[in-house]
């Protein structure tokens, strides 16, 4: 039988290796923002979980909020990323200091 | 028996595309990670009686946002090797970091598993309606107004993304439509009187 824990512990696995791809790619701004997608996944894994084993939809039109708020955040994240790379040449997270002064 | 051959096949296959995702060096090959791990967690919600939100999952998250990715990544002409010089510097702290997140986790959701437990056993029997209708039930009664404000939080992020991106290019004919609204008729018609007959 899958228990409520073996899908818990998948999402705690699958946020671990979000954090873990942030810090190590921490140069390269997509791959941060793919990152991120990773850890609403695991999130969304929560919820959908906790969804069925308590037999209540709330938990799955939360899913459905945090979806949507991911797909304008994601929008939002690459027009951002489009605009760096025309300014500046690159998107390297080492050169974007120019609120450092 | 079933349902536990196809969980831990498909969690599996899901840990290593998320692996994946952060070890690729080239970004278009962890967007394909991305995806297969999208389209294999859509999959095991389908396992979890949440059919509606996998198929939006696959249509939404495969089909729109990690189509804008590769097409990002396309657009952009990146320079994978200068991306990740410092890869194996970071490595250990990374780990050890990651594995400080999954330990306190793991221990936490099987330290409090006889709380679980309670919750685990009510299992209803299925109810007969399906999913979508049951969620569009309460999305469009209890929960309308957090889905207006959803719809709103789209239109923010369509206007904000093309106001960013939108470039006018210099010396293009156009036309201004607020010069065209606010002309005064007697600057434009000129009326002069001509004497008759002289010229």
């Amino acid at each position: 039988m899958i228990t409520l824990q073996s899908y818990l512990t998948l999402s705690a696995i699958l946020f671990a290796i979000g954090i873990i791809g942030i810090i190590i790619n921490r140069k390269n701004i997509i791959i941060i923002l793919m990152c991120s997608e990773l850890i609403l996944l695991a999130v969304n894994f929560n919820f959908v979980a906790f969804s069925y084993f308590n037999q209540d939809y709330t938990g799955q039109i939360f899913v459905f909020f945090i979806l949507t708020v991911a797909a304008a955040e994601a929008a939002i994240g690459l027009a951002i990323l489009v605009t760096l790379y025309r300014n500046n040449g690159s998107i390297d997270v080492q050169n974007l200091t120019a609120l450092k002064e | 028996m079933l349902n536990e051959i196809i969980f831990y096949t498909f969690s599996s296959i899901l840990i290593c595309a998320a692996l994946g995702v952060i070890l690729f060096r080239n970004p278009v090959y962890s967007a394909v990670s991305l995806i297969l791990s999208f389209i294999t967690s859509a999959f095991l919600w389908f396992l979890l009686e949440s059919e509606f939100l996998a198929l939006i999952l696959i249509l939404v998250y495969v089909g729109a946002v990690m189509v804008l990715f590769l097409f990002v990544i396309m657009m952009l002409n990146i320079n994978e090797q200068k991306a990740n010089s410092k890869f194996n510097t970071i490595a250990p702290i990374a780990l050890l970091i990651g594995l400080v997140i999954l330990a306190e986790m793991i221990t936490l959701i099987w330290m409090k598993s006889t709380q679980f437990k309670e919750t685990i056993t009510i299992i209803a029997a299925p109810s007969s309606e399906n999913n979508t209708l049951e969620l569009g039930k309460l999305l469009f009664s209890e929960y309308i107004y957090p889905f207006e404000i959803a719809g709103f939080i789209l239109l923010l992020g369509i206007i904000i993304s093309i106001s960013l991106t939108l470039r006018t290019k210099k010396g293009k004919k156009t036309q201004i439509i607020s010069k065209q609204i606010d002309i005064d008729p007697s600057k434009r018609v000129q009326l002069v009187d001509l004497e008759r007959g002289k010229n």
